[in-house]
């Protein structure tokens, strides 16, 4: 960006200006973002719009978030020390509760797995919120079209006692429910299918995660109470 | 230009500043418990900010945790000499917000139908309109003298696009008006906006 150019620097001035603003579409807003990264003009221009619009943002009425929210970010950065984690909602939760709430949170769900991976990522894919019994997200399943597992994210789920581990469960209509292994209370997992998922997900319309002993059930159908569950949503 | 209320408001927020100036220096050191006061004193604020600007609470409740993860990764790229705390803050998150927005539209994705019907947000009753947000957000400052002297469209797409994050498109469907107008209007109005704010020795930077 030449400065001693009056009509490039008002250019830049304007785009700025938009870009603090908001208008701008997202091509021309991420290219400027990127320019701001090599380019000292384009992020001093930017800066300048960000503090000359800055006081209107104290017109804005406070809302309180949902308390969850915090729950969710100390458990994103591993903060294990969140004294509202323990409680004992978990012990007692049943099957299909909370699967009504977790309903928007999926729609939600989808609208991120859709938007936030670049464009050549948008294969279909199959997805579900496990959320507990309050609607509160712990987990993100998802899985493309042809491939042979499931991606599952934690992103606020309560680590298991000592001794305890989690599995995850399909819930198959009109049948009992199908393992599908122990999976870690944090980070991103894989785990297997026995076929694609539009095959070995026909005829399941929700998932759910129980708390079994460490090493997962020992009869092979859940044990220990089911602490979330979520719907089953195709994007096809 | 007697009014006490807009001193007392610089006075709150130059507190308020010191106050977050030093959570966020804490919170560059790692300092759990001043990230959780941060978040304490912030986060209505900022999921208010947020709320408005993408119009579905389930986002925005994404969009808030992904910005305090980025601020609790990035608070010691804080510049204190460069901008106040709480405008720092704000821009990250509007930032992200606006991110989202705008990526949504290059992909017109058919949930509509289930965002509205589920996680559609609904303005708190009594909340002001954009433009009064405007006028109240430049109480205190040379900033309102300069919004009141838009022309009201100007001031209007302006409002709309800061709190609700509109674009260009949106802008024209809500105020009825051509594209090109609208875009003339936020172009001018904003032109205008930087010459009064200059002229008045808003220059912070």
């Amino acid at each position: 960006m030449n400065l001693s150019d009056p009509a490039r620097s008002q250019r830049l001035d304007a785009l700025a200006a938009e870009y603090a603003l908001g208008t701008l579409p997202a091509r021309t807003r991420a290219r400027l973002a990127r320019a701001a990264l090599g380019d000292a003009a384009v992020a001093s221009a930017i800066r300048g719009w960000e503090l000359r619009l800055a006081p209107l943002a104290d017109g804005v009425a406070p809302i309180t978030p949902p308390p969850w929210i915090w729950q969710a970010i100390a458990a994103r950065l591993g903060m294990t020390a969140d004294p509202t984690l323990e409680t004992s909602w978990w012990t007692r939760v049943a099957l299909w509760r909370g699967l009504a709430l977790a309903g928007f949170v999926t729609a939600f769900a989808l609208a991120i797995t859709l938007l936030a991976p670049r464009q050549e990522e948008l294969q279909q894919p199959i997805v579900a919120v496990l959320a507990d019994k309050d609607g509160k997200p712990a987990l993100i399943a998802s899985a493309q079209r042809g491939e042979r597992f499931m991606t599952v994210k934690a992103v606020g789920v309560a680590t298991p006692e000592a001794g305890k581990a989690l599995e995850l469960w399909l819930l198959p209509t009109g049948a009992a429910p199908r393992s599908l292994g122990v999976i870690p209370a944090a980070g991103v997992s894989r785990v297997t299918l026995a076929a694609p998922p539009e095959i070995a997900l026909a005829q399941i319309p929700a998932l759910a995660v129980s708390l079994e002993p460490a090493g997962g059930s020992p009869t092979g159908a859940p044990t220990g109470p089911v602490l979330y569950t979520g719907k089953i949503e195709r994007m096809y | 230009m007697a009014e006490t209320s807009p001193d007392r408001k610089a006075l709150h927020a130059a507190s308020r500043n010191e106050r977050l100036s030093g959570l966020l220096s804490r919170v560059a050191l790692k300092d759990q418990s001043a990230f959780a006061a941060l978040y304490e004193q912030t986060s209505s604020h900022l999921f208010g900010v947020a709320v408005r600007i993408v119009r579905e609470a389930p986002a925005a409740e994404e969009l808030l945790q992904e910005a305090f993860v980025n601020i609790w990764h990035h608070a010691a790229s804080y510049d204190a000499s460069r901008s106040q705390p709480f405008t720092w803050l704000n821009t990250i998150v509007r930032n992200r917000c606006l991110d989202w927005l705008r990526r949504r539209e290059l992909l017109t994705v058919p949930l509509a139908t289930e965002e509205d019907e589920g996680g559609g947000f609904e303005p708190p009753s009594g909340d002001p309109t954009p433009e009064e947000m405007l006028l109240n957000g430049a109480d205190a400052h040379a900033v309102r003298q300069c919004v009141e002297t838009l022309d009201a469209g100007p001031r209007q797409a302006i409002a709309l696009a800061f709190y609700q994050g509109m674009s260009h498109a949106e802008l024209a469907k809500h105020l009825r008006q051509p594209l090109g107008t609208v875009k003339s209007w936020v172009r001018r109005g904003l032109e205008k906006l930087k010459r009064c704010l200059d002229h008045a020795g808003f220059a912070r930077n």
